[in-house]
């Protein structure tokens, strides 16, 4: 891919946004985080990204809520949105994928599995 | 970023979350419990538990892992927020902050297996059990329908292969012996942003090469919907690839691909999903393409019109302390070269020039919103309390009512930190020597539970926290006699009652009767004063026999600016902190008294305090010797009362900026630090209280009252 990937992740604790941060960036992906899916929302109102990565819990408006948001308007319907669950039990990823997850990365993440589950849904 | 700076971040979190978790539920204890409330909780622990995953540290992880499944519970509203869960949920959560300690400190975790079995009793015990088991595994290959996927000659012909050339590429080069893989993706992989494409790449990463692709079931042009999954794929695996690698990168699709394995299971039949009227409204050609190519969608065009921006702003940022304090640095710098400026400008008769005063006010306000940024609210420190009253109603049994005010009151960061100590000292005193038993309490006319108030407000500058309790007061008859059977006072003193009061900050002082292990050994309100005193504040009791003792603590808003007389002695220029100002006089020569060869007194409205002539304390050349000749600053001090500095002259009363003398010299008696003044040249900083106990050392009653 001769592009970056350009990846925004949403989280609302500090410490985990710096673990994806890292993560990511030291694995050549572009990273942008927002704090909750409110402030999520909004810059994706005028941003573009390839891959979303989402906490579920958060305050103002929790991953669920995002995704629903983003999946009904029509720019991000097709956006792959990663979820960060901490759970890996098949009822947990089939309410991700009902919510309209592309995927999910289980917590705590390998950060080698979580380029390869990013690469698998990157377009 | 280092992993121990994220490590940082994430035991700053856990700080944050625990208070969260603390308020939240102090707000269930009263009555709180909505949604709202129990869900804030809940983030708090899982939080933590997040971080501790990520982090390794099994222990805490274990524990929040207990703890959360019960709130998650109490969050869906099958177990109820009764008193005694929440009073579980406290201790709960006292043990968890012993985690977060045991893990940033890397000590050995608490014990914590009977709070577990609590927890997990409480839970199973709210009616609903553990979270549901999960589910069986998708069924690979369930070949449950009709073979739908008949081939049917006639339909769409295309050569579907060649345009599929990054898949099929290669994988003629060389047949290895491996397995084979038939799948067959659904409509639903290619919702929400699936990508099937993306997946077979996988697989041929993994070394699988790619067969012919079953084109069978892609119906005519016009029938085609670009939303259904038309076609089936086989793959030769390498031997070593083993079945769980492949149905790893299918993790995500789950269903919405079926996968046969080996080369005697059919090709997996068509799933076709109901068709909905967005999908009929698709034109037809752009879906021939679609299909044909499994095309990348282009967001070339969306992308190129919105340039990045950052995220929108978060109500707050977090920054490395470090560059924080370099800013206040920096600014203090201003500040003296602002005032130096001011002072060259002043000597050529241009003081009033009008850039010099706009020049003075923006640097004002700058050092004012510097400071404003480590200025933290103080019920940082008021939220640990709640704790504390739990642990000593636990090993005390006397029960305490907390009642807080003026948490958002905020002050500096630095002071915030140092604050706990002594706070957390004064509290257990109180509640330890303070506050009765129940039936001492009632049988007072009290109610049986106590209470403790604490209080924090701003006053001029300054910033007042009071310790209040309803207990028995101070006992000074007992006081008294202490310290003369610990000889530190004499047998036959008299001592007002300030001064009784004031000895309980004697070092070795404790009254008592069983030395208990809350308060300590009578060390501590001896180092209670001291920790006040270092965040350049003062402490002071107010006591009423049977109805209660109030400690104040009267501290600056900062510590690295302060207000201050800057006074001429000798050939000195020092500073003498405001905060220890009480007035300054021009003593009439009635006022002054003799007492000896080499000390005088003062005569301060029928009250006598001794004078210190800072020009002998400091061997300035040519001071003034005489009290009538100078200037006298009447200062209290936290161990020795008032006295009243003998300087030659006050000069001016300016904020200044402190430097340390210890970094950037040695500590030196009776210096608290120094600062630059407006000339550049460098003014030392009194410390008062060292230096009038110094000089008093001829008062034994004073010095022994210390």
């Amino acid at each position: 891919m001769s592009k970056t990937t350009r990846i925004l992740t949403v989280d609302d604790s500090a410490s985990m946004r710096a673990l994806l941060n890292h993560a990511l960036s030291s694995r050549g992906f572009d990273v942008v985080q927002a704090d909750d899916g409110q402030a999520a929302l909004e810059w994706l109102a005028v941003n573009e990204v390839d891959v979303v990565i989402t906490d579920i819990n958060m305050p103002r408006l929790d991953g669920f809520g995002l995704i629903e948001q983003l999946r009904a308007g029509s720019r991000h319907r097709d956006r792959p949105i990663l979820v960060l669950t901490t759970e890996s039990s098949d009822e947990k990823k089939s309410r991700a994928r009902m919510a309209g997850a592309t995927g999910w990365i289980v917590k705590p993440f390998d950060p080698d599995k979580l380029a390869t589950a990013v690469r698998r849904v990157a377009h | 970023m280092t992993q121990d700076e994220i490590l940082a971040i994430f035991f700053a979190e856990c700080e944050e979350s625990l208070e969260a978790a603390e308020t939240g539920l102090a707000a269930c204890r009263e009555g709180t419990q909505d949604a709202d409330t129990v869900n804030a909780i809940f983030r708090a622990v899982h939080s933590i538990k997040g971080g501790a995953g990520a982090f390794g540290f099994n222990a805490l992880q274990a524990f929040t892992h207990t703890f959360e499944t019960l709130l998650s519970d109490v969050r869906d509203g099958t177990i109820p927020l009764a008193d005694d869960l929440v009073a579980l949920m406290l201790r709960a959560l006292d043990v968890l902050s012993d985690h977060v300690v045991a893990a940033r400190e890397g000590t050995p975790a608490p014990a914590d297996a009977v709070l577990l079995e609590e927890l997990s009793a409480a839970q199973a015990n709210g009616g609903i059990a553990a979270p549901a088991a999960a589910p069986a595994p998708a069924e690979v290959a369930a070949a449950d329908e009709a073979d739908a996927a008949e081939d049917e000659d006639g339909g769409f012909d295309i050569d579907l292969d060649a345009l599929l050339d990054d898949i099929t590429a290669g994988s003629e080069a060389e047949a290895a012996p491996g397995w084979t893989l038939r799948l067959r993706p659904h409509a639903g992989a290619m919702a929400n942003g699936g990508e099937p494409l993306l997946l077979l790449r996988e697989l041929l990463q993994l070394g699988a090469a790619c067969g012919p692709c079953d084109v069978g079931a892609v119906p005519p042009l016009d029938e085609i919907d670009p939303c259904q999954g038309y076609l089936g794929w086989t793959f030769t695996l390498p031997a070593e690839v083993d079945a769980a690698a492949v149905r790893e990168v299918f993790d995500f699709v789950g269903d919405d691909c079926t996968l046969s394995f080996g080369e005697d299971a059919p090709m997996p039949p068509l799933k076709l999903a109901p068709r909905g009227p967005a999908v009929a409204a698709v034109p037809a050609p752009v879906a021939v393409a679609d299909v044909a190519a499994l095309a990348v969608p282009d967001r070339g065009a969306e992308a190129q019109a919105a340039p990045p921006a950052p995220p929108s702003a978060a109500q707050s940022i977090r920054i490395d302390l470090t560059k924080l304090d370099r800013l206040i640095d920096t600014v203090g710098e201003l500040v003296i070269a602002q005032a130096m400026l001011a002072q060259r400008l002043g000597n050529e008769g241009m003081s009033t020039t009008e850039e010099l005063v706009m020049l003075e006010g923006l640097t004002r306000e700058i050092q004012e919103s510097a400071m404003a940024i480590r200025a933290q609210p103080i019920g940082s420190v008021f939220s640990r309390v709640p704790r504390i009253l739990r642990e000593l109603t636990a090993s005390t049994g006397k029960h305490v009512r907390l009642e807080l005010s003026g948490e958002a009151t905020e002050l500096d960061k630095t002071v915030i930190e140092r604050l706990g100590e002594p706070l957390t000292h004064l509290i257990r005193n109180a509640v330890d020597h303070g506050i009765e038993d129940a039936e001492t309490r009632l049988a007072a006319g009290k109610s049986a539970e106590g209470t403790l108030r604490l209080s924090a407000e701003h006053r001029s500058g300054r910033i007042l926290i009071r310790i209040a309790d309803d207990g028995k007061g101070i006992d000074r008859a007992r006081v008294l006699e202490k310290a003369i059977d610990k000889g530190l006072v004499a047998a036959d003193a008299q001592l007002s009652r300030e001064e009784i009061d004031a000895l309980i900050f004697a070092p070795g002082f404790s009254t008592a009767q069983t030395v208990s292990n809350i308060s300590g050994r009578g060390v501590g309100m001896d180092v209670v004063r001291q920790n006040v005193k270092e965040l350049g504040g003062r402490i002071t009791i107010e006591s009423i026999e049977g109805e209660g003792t109030t400690f104040t603590l009267t501290l600056p808003l900062t510590l690295a600016i302060s207000d201050g007389m800057i006074v001429t002695v000798g050939d000195q220029m020092l500073v003498v902190p405001l905060t220890h100002v009480v007035e300054s006089l021009r003593p009439e020569p009635g006022e002054v008294q003799g007492l000896g060869v080499s000390c005088s007194m003062l005569n301060v409205r029928g009250k006598f305090i001794p004078i210190v002539p800072i020009g002998n304390v400091i061997t300035a050349q040519g001071a003034v010797s005489q009290p009538t000749e100078g200037v006298l600053i009447v200062v209290d001090t936290e161990s020795t009362g008032q006295a009243a500095l003998l300087v030659d002259n006050i000069c001016d009363q300016r904020q200044f900026v402190i430097k340390s003398l210890d970094t950037h010299y040695r500590s030196v008696e009776g210096v608290a630090g120094a600062t630059i003044l407006g000339d550049g040249r460098v003014a030392l900083i009194l410390d008062i209280d060292g230096l009038v106990a110094r000089s008093c050392q001829p008062a034994p009653l004073q010095r022994e009252a210390a």
